[in-house]
């Protein structure tokens, strides 16, 4: 990574995001996700990058970057699987759909592997206690209920590059009710 | 006036002011705990310390009138929850119960410590923050008796270089955020951040970057906690083993207020004294390294130059007789005086009137100022502290080529204080043909090329005033003793406890850091003596009495008000500050 810059048309995106916030600060989150999306990555450098780009002093954006574990400061895998470990998938076995993933993949939780293709994070909640044992795929689709077989499945599909699809998950509480109000 | 009731006591307070609740307690010599809240800085309320119960009195709304209970009291609402003391404004009838008269609040307080320490080292034996630290002293006060906590302490970097002169240690940090406020509002560097989050979260700096603010010890200073240390000053000394004597900054023309902590008679730390007029609660790094030349490299004992370059000590009864020597031998017209605005108003006075009594024309002095070196805050361009009490007292201004003019026109040059060669106003070779006489603190250039070195105190052990860029007139202390002082019999010295406690045969007492100096009015009595002259002053009060009798611009100005009004203004015109 020898030269790190924006493009003309990343600086006009962030020309963008800055105008609709109140103050070039706001706007921070966004273009750290614009820089992540780009790079793989939020490492210092990018940091400074974003921070030049904003015109904020760098330490805000080193503090932002530092405090939300969505922002990566190291580099990953192409696909970051986020097991939850929280309470809930915790009792659904999700210690076991962890171990299950290290041992695919021969890495431990936290590590990438050789090829660059998979990073396992234990994450916490993930707000998806429903459909327990869940992961998530860099940030963004979850895949849940999960099983040995579907994480099988899972990695295979990754490998050929085809991305889970988002999964419209019922919620049996709600429907009943709305069945009842229908009646 | 409208009212607001603490603990069931009834204040009044004044609206225009805008105060919050904390500070108008705190304000009444009440107290309540915080860490957080700084008056100089923006309120983030975040250690939630502060906390207590508020209620306003119910009013009828139609009447307007105040509701009352049945004992013919104001009915109170209190809000749902306690409030920070320090992000609530004041209300007119406004009751506040704090923990001296709410048990309910005085429990919270404690639960607050109680979540602050969990992760917080308590390694308060180690720690420099020991015996002058909020958390320490507050936990003593306020916090519960023990930790709950018996699962393993979040572990954090101990030791990180923050920058040149800042040291972090982040397992004491309580994340009050102090520290990062002070580079965003104050020293507007914005070199700090808190990273990470949870119980794992400390201050530190942005990527690639180190915190080389010039005012960066300040964030030392303000933390409540033992996290930011001073690199230079980390593990010297604890801090009840040292005295606290007020004094000035010298270093810069701001002036700005002091404290010298000494220990054994050396100067170890310097901190910032409040004073709103000049530099409120900061002061610049620079400021606080001078205790350097408080301590190192001072003149001890009189030199006296030899043959060729070779300089030895000598007695002082052999530097009087030299000196007087000299002053006989040599017409008044072909002795040049130079004062320094690094000395103190007092100071260069009695230089200028002694040998103005044999005979010399007045004193010469030149300013020094670096253009471009201030910062509009608290670094200003002027070099020295005393550049105004230097034309207050008439003195001649002149600048740097006319006095390298005089000196080379001068058979005697007497020189007060100032390192005229390493400040390239002199080369040393104007110093060769006249016999060269250096009243001096510390060795220099100046003082390798004189003849005859008279070792002076310098402001950590003198009382003197000084007189900023602004026109202030502010005064030290005596803080370190000198071969000739003795702390136990001058009553304006502070007394530390291993001052009070200790005897010459305890191993923390050296005669070492006593410099064998005296006050130059001193000396001048001294000499005064050998000549014959009727001049003599016991102390520098004396002085500046003296001073003010005769000086219109000083006539209502004395030691004893410039202690209670910390400095006076005098009526200095800006414009002649600058010169």
């Amino acid at each position: 990574m020898a030269d790190l810059s924006f493009t003309q048309e990343e600086l006009d995106e962030i020309e963008r995001l800055k105008d609709k916030f109140p103050t070039a600060k706001a706007a921070t989150l966004r273009v750290l996700w614009l820089a992540q999306n780009k790079y793989g990555h939020v490492k210092e450098e990018i940091q400074s990058l974003v921070a030049e780009a904003l015109d904020v002093p760098k330490s805000h954006v080193h503090g932002v970057a530092r405090f939300y574990t969505q922002y990566y400061k190291e580099e990953k895998g192409k696909f970051v699987l986020d097991v939850c470990t929280c309470l809930s998938c915790q009792l659904c076995g999700g210690y076991d759909i962890l171990d299950h993933l290290e041992e695919e993949l021969g890495i431990e939780a936290g590590e990438t592997t050789e090829d660059g293709m998979f990073t396992i994070q234990e994450v916490e909640c993930l707000g998806a206690c429903g459909y327990a044992p869940m992961l998530q795929v860099t940030n963004g689709v979850y895949v849940n209920n999960l099983t040995k077989e579907k994480v099988d499945t899972l990695l295979e599909n990754l490998k050929n590059g085809n991305m889970p699809e988002f999964e419209s998950m019922a919620m049996p509480e709600l429907e009943k009710r709305n069945q009842a109000a229908s009646k | 006036m409208p009212e607001v009731f603490i603990d069931g006591k009834r204040y009044e307070y004044d609206e225009e002011k805008d105060e919050m609740l904390l500070q108008f307690i705190l304000d009444q010599g009440l107290e309540v705990p915080f860490f957080c809240y700084h008056p100089s800085m923006s309120i983030p309320a975040n250690c939630r310390q502060c906390m207590v119960k508020v209620g306003t009195p119910v009013k009828d709304r139609e009447t307007g009138e105040f509701e009352l209970d049945e004992d013919g009291e104001r009915k109170i609402r209190w809000f749902p929850k306690f409030q920070t003391s320090c992000s609530t404004r004041l209300q007119d009838g406004m009751v506040v119960l704090t923990q001296e008269s709410s048990e309910e609040v005085a429990r919270a307080q404690k639960d607050n410590l109680e979540f602050i320490l969990i992760n917080h080292p308590l390694d308060c034996p180690i720690c420099d923050q020991a015996g002058e630290c909020p958390l320490q002293i507050q936990t003593y006060k306020y916090g519960p008796e023990g930790s709950r906590f018996e699962v393993k302490k979040v572990h954090k970097p101990k030791h990180v270089d923050l920058g040149p002169r800042v040291t972090l240690d982040a397992e004491r940090c309580i994340n009050c955020t102090r520290c990062v406020r002070f580079t965003e509002e104050i020293s507007e560097t914005h070199q700090l951040t808190i990273v990470d989050r949870g119980d794992s979260n400390y201050p530190t700096t942005g990527p690639g970057e180190t915190f080389d603010d010039p005012y960066s010890l300040n964030t030392v200073d303000i933390c409540p906690v033992g996290a930011l240390t001073s690199t230079d000053f980390r593990f010297k000394a604890r801090v009840w083993e040292m005295n606290q004597t007020p004094s000035i900054d010298i270093t810069n023309g701001k002036g700005c207020n002091i404290d010298l902590w000494t220990r054994d008679n050396e100067v170890l730390r310097i901190t910032p004294r409040q004073n709103k007029e000049v530099n409120d609660y900061w002061m610049p790094d620079e400021g606080r390294k001078a205790y350097e030349r408080f301590n190192e490299n001072r003149v001890d004992r009189p030199y006296i130059k030899l043959d060729g370059d070779n300089q030895s000590n000598t007695s002082w009864n052999n530097a009087i007789e030299t000196f007087a020597e000299v002053l006989e031998s040599n017409n008044p017209g072909d002795i040049t005086i130079i004062g320094s605005p690094h000395a103190s108003v007092e100071e260069n006075y009695v230089f200028n009137k002694f040998f103005n009594l044999l005979g010399t024309s007045n004193a010469k002095f030149t300013p020094h100022v670096i253009p471009g070196s201030g910062d509009g805050f608290l670094i200003t361009d002027d070099q020295a502290p005393n550049t105004n009490g230097c034309r207050v007292i008439k003195l001649d201004e002149t600048d740097e080529q006319s006095i390298k003019a005089t000196v080379s026109a001068a058979k005697v040059v007497i020189i007060l204080s100032d390192d005229l060669i390493g400040r390239d106003i002199l080369s040393s070779s104007d110093l060769n043909d006249p016999y060269t006489i250096s009243f001096a603190t510390n060795n220099t250039e100046t003082t390798k090329a004189s003849d005859l070195v008279i070792p002076i105190t310098c402001i950590a052990e003198h009382a003197a005033s000084y007189v900023n860029v602004d026109g202030r007139i502010q005064r030290s202390y005596p803080a370190k003793e000198t071969k000739y002082t003795n702390r136990r019999l001058n009553l304006e010295m502070s007394e530390g406890r291993l001052d009070r406690f200790g005897t010459n045969f305890d191993n923390w007492v050296s005669e070492e850091n006593k410099v064998d100096c005296l006050p130059i009015w001193d000396f001048l009595n001294k000499l005064g003596d050998r000549l014959g002259l009727d001049f003599k002053y016991d102390h520098s009060r004396e002085i500046f009495a003296e001073l003010s009798n005769s000086l219109d611009i000083l006539s209502d100005v004395s030691y004893e008000r410039m202690d209670e009004e910390k400095g006076v203004q005098l009526p200095i015109k800006q414009e002649e500050v600058k010169a």
